[in-house]
């Protein structure tokens, strides 16, 4: 299994790796494409954050009462203060800090080191998910169509009922029952995920599979896992890859609603725990629910705009 | 007296590889497609044998059943014995069938374009293909694979094992598509049309390859044609397809000399002669038969020059009318049986 997994990795990659030429016409067609680029840029960045930030940063988990609800830098509110020696109210003028740059929440964590251990669940959560998705979308479709007739037929057939079940409603039943944490989190989306990839590339097997080279191959005594793993797959491998970046955005929004809606790791800090917080404290301290919300949205277009770009680079009749 | 197909002693070395009554049925939801139906013929050691016949006569049906590399469902095997070695190919399950598609029987396919996978390099396909089927070192593989390329005179072998198909010529293509066929030695080769995808010079250096194989090699060759002047080049006997039925069987010269079912008198009639001028070249009327309607009889009647009443009933068989040629035709058994 290890040999096989390895000659996979060596199989779909290494043409990159090996054939410069062919990596380099592909990244010069993603190159004409700025606004991939840019989003490019942008997850780069954001893997950078993810991986290093926490090293950098305070502790996100650390509360400080006496200092919660602070505006980021740059921004003050006002607060009324109840003396009770004068029995009055005074309005104190509240300004960010430096040292918190982009405010505190309610209950007075840096957002900066929630924000940062945030991006790092959100990838972790996005790739992995994602991951386990296109892994089984891939290997369901390539046999499907590989295997035809009444195999195809209830594997498709499969693929339906888990499109049609309501996949939310069974990742909060999933969640409720195993309890929160993210290896459930990821395991549920990665296993009910699959289904769009598994069509989309049972669609595209199905033609390749009348093709000449698999028929040849078959003439020279290739088993049937050969022509799926030699002259199958690699042959879609673009479309997964294409396919893989544009459902990283919706896995990430599937954490983060799960976590929105209190289903969450508790042990973990996400975006959708944060804005989950921000939303009870919208009308005294709107930074806790925008500054997620904001990283959240740049994130989902950077992938969108991404795979976008490779899907245009990888398609020999796009012209651009 | 029933001579249902050929060994032609001429040729010594024996019979390889035997078809006998194949049938192979397509189920399809617009009926059952009869592309192949009764073909029988016998190949023999180190010869080249020509299935010939028009556009969708079922030569290339045959073939594929010969490896079993049809699509099934809705193909199927629905009678008829494929002998070879002892085993019957027509029967044997998938496993054993494998281990001889490419070690002992190979193939090469019409359009070399799209016969080579086109992410991965000539090189790495020709190992694979050795590796199936050999134990051997991935550099003794990659060894063969050059000596492979070079004898199929591709210049600069070591630099075509690190080229995609896509940066290859068509002839270049075609060419390493035989070398890969060759990988493991197979016994027999069955080329399906394996130049009508190539121009003029592309065709005249794969009939030298083929041709080489049969001398240098000793190969067994099917080849299957529509092209008349390629069996003369290459073939030591033809056999002549029509409607799934072969409807004779005779060494190329003869065939080509003394046809006897008119079909065959028909094709080659339409062949054009250079010594006269002909302003419109003769055909045979009508069209071939619908795979799923076939004529009842003999399946050519319809546009048969010299039908008689029993040809719309009864099916002729494959008889011999001399020692090396046989015919399914009602004009020779009339005469010469007790029907």
């Amino acid at each position: 299994m290890n040999k096989g997994l390895a000659l996979f990795l060596k199989k779909i990659t290494g043409p990159f790796y090996i054939n410069r030429r062919l990596a380099k016409y592909y990244l010069d067609r993603l190159k004409k494409n700025k606004l991939s680029l840019a989003g490019l840029g942008f997850i780069v960045l954001l893997a950078l954050v993810g991986i290093f930030g926490p090293l950098f940063v305070k502790d996100p988990q650390k509360s400080d009462f006496n200092i919660n609800n602070l505006p980021p830098l740059g921004f003050s509110i006002q607060e009324s203060v109840y003396d009770i020696k004068t029995d009055t109210f005074t309005t104190k003028v509240i300004a960010g800090r430096p040292d918190h740059p982009l405010g505190t929440d309610s209950k007075g964590r840096d957002m900066l080191a929630m924000l940062v251990s945030g991006a790092r669940i959100s990838l972790f959560v996005g790739l992995l998910a994602t991951g386990i998705a296109i892994f089984l979308g891939t290997f369901i479709g390539v046999l499907s169509a590989y295997l035809g007739g009444w195999a195809d037929n209830v594997m498709m057939r499969f693929t339906d009922v888990m499109m049609t079940f309501p996949f939310f409603l069974l990742l909060v039943l999933i969640v409720f029952i195993f309890g929160p944490s993210l290896a459930i989190i990821v395991l549920v989306i990665g296993l009910t995920g699959w289904t769009g990839a598994a069509r989309l590339i049972r669609s595209e097997a199905l033609s390749l599979r009348t093709r000449d080279f698999v028929t040849a191959s078959k003439a020279l005594g290739a088993s049937d896992a050969r022509v799926m793993f030699m002259h199958l797959i690699p042959n879609v491998i673009s479309l997964v890859i294409v396919m893989a970046t544009l459902s990283i955005p919706g896995v990430i929004m599937a954490e983060a609603a799960l976590s929105f809606i209190g289903l969450g790791d508790p042990m973990s800090t996400s975006w959708g725990t944060i804005l989950n917080a921000g939303q009870h404290s919208l009308d005294t301290a709107w930074w806790v629910a925008v500054e997620p919300g904001i990283m959240l949205f740049f994130t989902v277009l950077a992938f969108n705009f991404f795979g976008d770009g490779l899907r245009d680079a990888f398609d020999p009749k796009a012209d651009i | 007296m029933k001579v249902a197909y050929l060994s032609d002693d001429r040729m010594t070395g024996g019979t390889v590889l035997e078809v006998k009554n194949l049938k192979t049925w397509f189920f399809t939801h617009r009926g059952i497609v009869k592309a192949v139906n009764g073909v029988d013929f016998a190949l023999n050691k180190g010869e080249c044998l020509c299935l010939v016949g028009e556009s969708g006569c079922g030569k290339s049906v045959t073939a594929l059943s010969i490896l079993r590399l049809f699509d099934s469902p809705p193909g199927k095997i629905v009678e008829g014995e494929i002998s070879y070695s002892g085993a019957d190919l027509a029967k044997c399950p998938v496993e054993d069938l494998r281990k001889i598609r490419g070690k002992d029987i190979a193939m090469v396919f019409q359009n070399a374009q799209s016969a080579l996978n086109p992410v991965f390099t000539i090189g790495d396909q020709i190992v694979e293909q050795i590796k199936t089927h050999m134990d051997v070192s991935k550099d003794a593989a990659l060894q063969k694979a050059r000596s492979l390329l070079s004898e199929m005179s591709i210049p600069q072998a070591d630099r075509a094992l690190k080229m995609y198909p896509h940066q290859m010529s068509g002839g270049m293509k075609q060419r390493a598509m035989i070398a890969m066929s060759l990988s493991c030695d197979p016994g027999i080769l069955i080329a399906d049309e394996p130049t009508t995808a190539v121009d003029v010079t592309i065709r005249a250096q794969i009939m030298h390859i083929l041709g080489e194989l049969k001398t240098n090699r000793k190969m067994s060759i099917i080849f299957i044609t529509h092209d008349l002047s390629l069996v003369r080049e290459i073939g030591d006997r033809a056999a002549v397809v029509y409607a799934g039925k072969v409807v004779e069987v005779a060494p190329v010269a003869d065939i080509l000399r003394n046809p006897a079912h008119p079909y065959t008198i028909g094709l080659i009639g339409c062949l054009p002669d250079i010594s006269t001028e002909l302003k419109r070249l003769p055909s045979i009327p009508g069209s071939t038969p619908n795979p799923i309607d076939i004529p009842t009889g003999c399946a050519f009647h319809p546009r048969c020059p010299k039908v008689m009443d029993v040809c719309r009933k009864v099916e002729p068989e494959l008889l011999n009318i001399s020692d090396v040629q046989a015919v399914a035709c009602h004009l020779y058994d009339s005469q010469g049986s007790t029907k």
